[in-house]
């Protein structure tokens, strides 16, 4: 009788996540909760309390506009790192075996480096009398430096390359996922190359792009010291506003209705992606 | 109801009270002193700390961090402070007094506070050094030193120039200084915002701070620059072509004022530490070399690279040094940064 009672033995009380469970209200919940205080006042001094003035100041023209700025800084990120990260989880799956090991290596080579060290490279690179310049200089292809460092273009490209590792495992998972007959299927039913990779290997890799994706875009808008200092003083993003206003202006209620904002955009976003992940693994299974 | 939410809040305080016996004993505490990061955290851990032992007998631990962590900490535990002694730029330590975590320093009893040049006697908590803004160039490339902050706008440093955003008290001062000397004042930054946006063919990099920014002349980014003196020191020990020089306007001095920390358990050793940070010795030993920190006390005779770049004595300090009213600055600050961030795009 009693043994019938008994829980499978793969289930567990759900008792046993309560310590997690106090630590996440303590530690995260409850300061989060403080921030949502904290923004209703309505002066750096913190006064007055109740007002909607920080958030109509977060939600005014320049806000929107640094907010947009910053989503648009993670797409460009995103769709860098998902043609090269492509290719290069494409040249991985069709590598012998023997050499894999190799290819994962140079792949997770970045993440072993701290993010500054990765950073300071690129303005080594990037620089005036960087590696780029310099070697243009000696071609003579060009007569005076370029402006690579504290651009635009330089930062995504900088970006890009430090969140690689994030966007390249996961495609290397799902490439790996796909069963090669199928291509195969695909070319002897006569179709050409691209439609094969149109039809049959870009569907089966979504989940791939999309995880990939979600954590490069995450990672690309959040990047607080890269894009300061490859991207410069002048440029204004979202964790650069939040740090201008909390950290020179001792501004918290403002920074608190940043801090908010952005996080509910990030976590927007991500669900948006994680829902078209769902709906795509659906359709290929 | 009343008494029911009385006992229990007793009842957490002394639960509290019991896992974190520290909380109860901070009497015991070693005296702690907020320092900044970096060359400063060195110069004060070789030169101060060993004074100040000598002179106590008592311990210390340097716990250094930026300004602004300073006052979040102190502001986050007001009646049992984690920090007994600050170390503050201008800006912020007119915040820290506003909100009320520092203490009046005891200036009638102190034997170094007369010394100092009037300009660092504050009694509030007296400025123990000068940080002193000036231009700084590659000798490398630029063969004639430059003279005036005007030289920043000459047509041959296009593409060339950095300054620092407005989040540093550099990139602070340096718009004041600019709109200065366009006829504007700590009050009236419109001339500066003016010559800023007429800066911007010749700007290189907007850096995100003075650290960054000294750091873009090891790259060759920037070859001239707005520069704080004692950060080009560091450069040019480890052999980055810069030179430091002083304008003709005047070099701009900030001071660095350090503070007893209201309701510190340690009143007496902070008090201690103040007066050795004040004293003739420590600040000569302070302003050799490599630390060259510009000594505020009038009895210490100026020598060395201080003396040949700087200033030759303290009357020359005082016609060199221009001094800002960070008062009238941080009233608009939070405006200037604003239009900062809306204005200079490049």
């Amino acid at each position: 009788m009693t043994t019938l009672r008994r829980l499978p033995v793969t289930a567990y009380s759900l008792w046993l996540a309560s310590p997690l469970a106090i630590a996440m209200l303590l530690f995260f919940l409850a300061p989060l909760g403080v921030l949502g205080v904290v923004s209703f006042y309505g002066d750096a001094a913190m006064t007055q309390w109740g007002t909607l003035a920080q958030w109509q100041k977060m939600f005014d023209a320049f806000g929107l506009m640094v907010l947009a700025d910053t989503l648009w800084l993670g797409i460009q990120v995103t769709l860098l790192s998902l043609v090269l990260g492509y290719a290069l989880a494409w040249v991985f799956v069709r590598t012998p075996t023997s050499l894999q090991p190799l290819i994962i290596f140079i792949v997770m080579l970045p993440l072993l480096t701290s993010v500054v060290v990765r950073t300071f490279a690129w303005i080594v690179v990037l620089g005036r009398q960087g590696i780029i310049n310099s070697a243009l200089l000696d071609l003579g292809w060009i007569d005076t430096p370029l402006k690579l460092l504290y651009t635009r273009w330089g930062l995504v490209v900088a970006l890009a390359n430090v969140q690689l590792p994030l966007m390249v495992l996961p495609l290397i998972n799902s490439l790996q996922k796909i069963d090669r007959n199928l291509s195969d299927a695909s070319a002897s039913l006569g179709a050409s190359e691209w439609q094969t990779f149109r039809k049959i290997t870009l569907p089966l890799s979504m989940p791939g792009i999309i995880a990939g994706s979600l954590l490069t875009f995450a990672a690309a808008i959040t990047a607080f010291i890269s894009q300061s200092l490859i991207g410069g003083g002048q440029m204004l993003f979202m964790p650069m506003y939040l740090y201008q206003q909390a950290s020179a202006l001792s501004n918290y209620p403002f920074a608190a209705a940043i801090s908010l904002t952005f996080l509910a955009t990030v976590i927007v976003c991500v669900s948006a992606l994680n829902r078209l992940g769902s709906l795509s693994r659906w359709r290929a299974a | 109801m009343t008494s029911r939410r009385k006992l229990i809040q007793t009842g957490l305080t002394l639960g509290a009270m019991h896992l974190f016996p520290g909380m109860s004993q901070a009497q015991a505490k070693r005296l702690v002193f907020a320092t900044f990061t970096g060359s400063w955290e060195e110069a004060h851990r070789a030169v101060l700390v060993p004074a100040f032992r000598a002179a106590t007998k008592s311990e210390i631990v340097l716990d250094p961090m930026l300004s602004v962590d300073q006052i979040a900490k102190v502001s986050a535990a007001r009646n049992n402070p984690p920090i007994d002694i600050m170390l503050h730029d201008p800006g912020p330590a007119l915040t820290a007094i506003g909100q009320g975590l520092t203490e009046d320093y005891p200036v009638a009893q102190s034997k170094y506070y007369k010394d100092l040049i009037p300009e660092a006697q504050e009694g509030t908590g007296p400025a123990v050094f000068f940080q002193v803004v000036g231009l700084t160039y590659n000798p490398d490339k630029i063969k004639t030193a430059p003279s005036s902050w005007r030289d920043l706008w000459k047509p041959e440093f296009k593409g060339r120039v950095g300054i620092t955003n407005l989040n540093s008290t550099l990139g602070t001062g340096f718009l004041v200084e600019i709109s200065r000397m366009f006829g504007g004042s700590e009050s009236n930054v419109e001339a500066g915002f003016k010559a800023l946006n007429d800066l911007k063919p010749n700007l290189a990099a907007v850096a995100a701070n003075p650290g960054a920014l000294a750091a873009l002349f090891q790259q060759g980014q920037i070859d001239i620059s707005p520069g704080n003196f004692n950060a080009i020191q560091i450069l040019k020990a480890r052999g980055v072509p810069v030179e430091f020089v002083t304008p003709k306007e005047g070099a701009i001095a900030f001071k660095t004022t350090i503070h007893v920390v209201k309701n510190s358990p340690n009143r007496d050793l902070a008090i201690a530490l103040i007066e050795a940070a004040m004293s003739p010795e420590v600040q000569s030993k302070l302003m050799a070399s490599p630390f060259l920190i510009v000594p505020t006390n009038t009895k210490v005779k100026i020598a060395g690279e201080v003396a040949k770049v700087l200033a030759k004595d303290h009357d020359d300090m005082k016609k060199r040094f221009v001094f800002q009213d960070w008062k009238k600055i941080n009233e608009q600050r939070a405006q200037w940064i604003e239009r900062f961030n809306r204005e200079i795009r490049l």
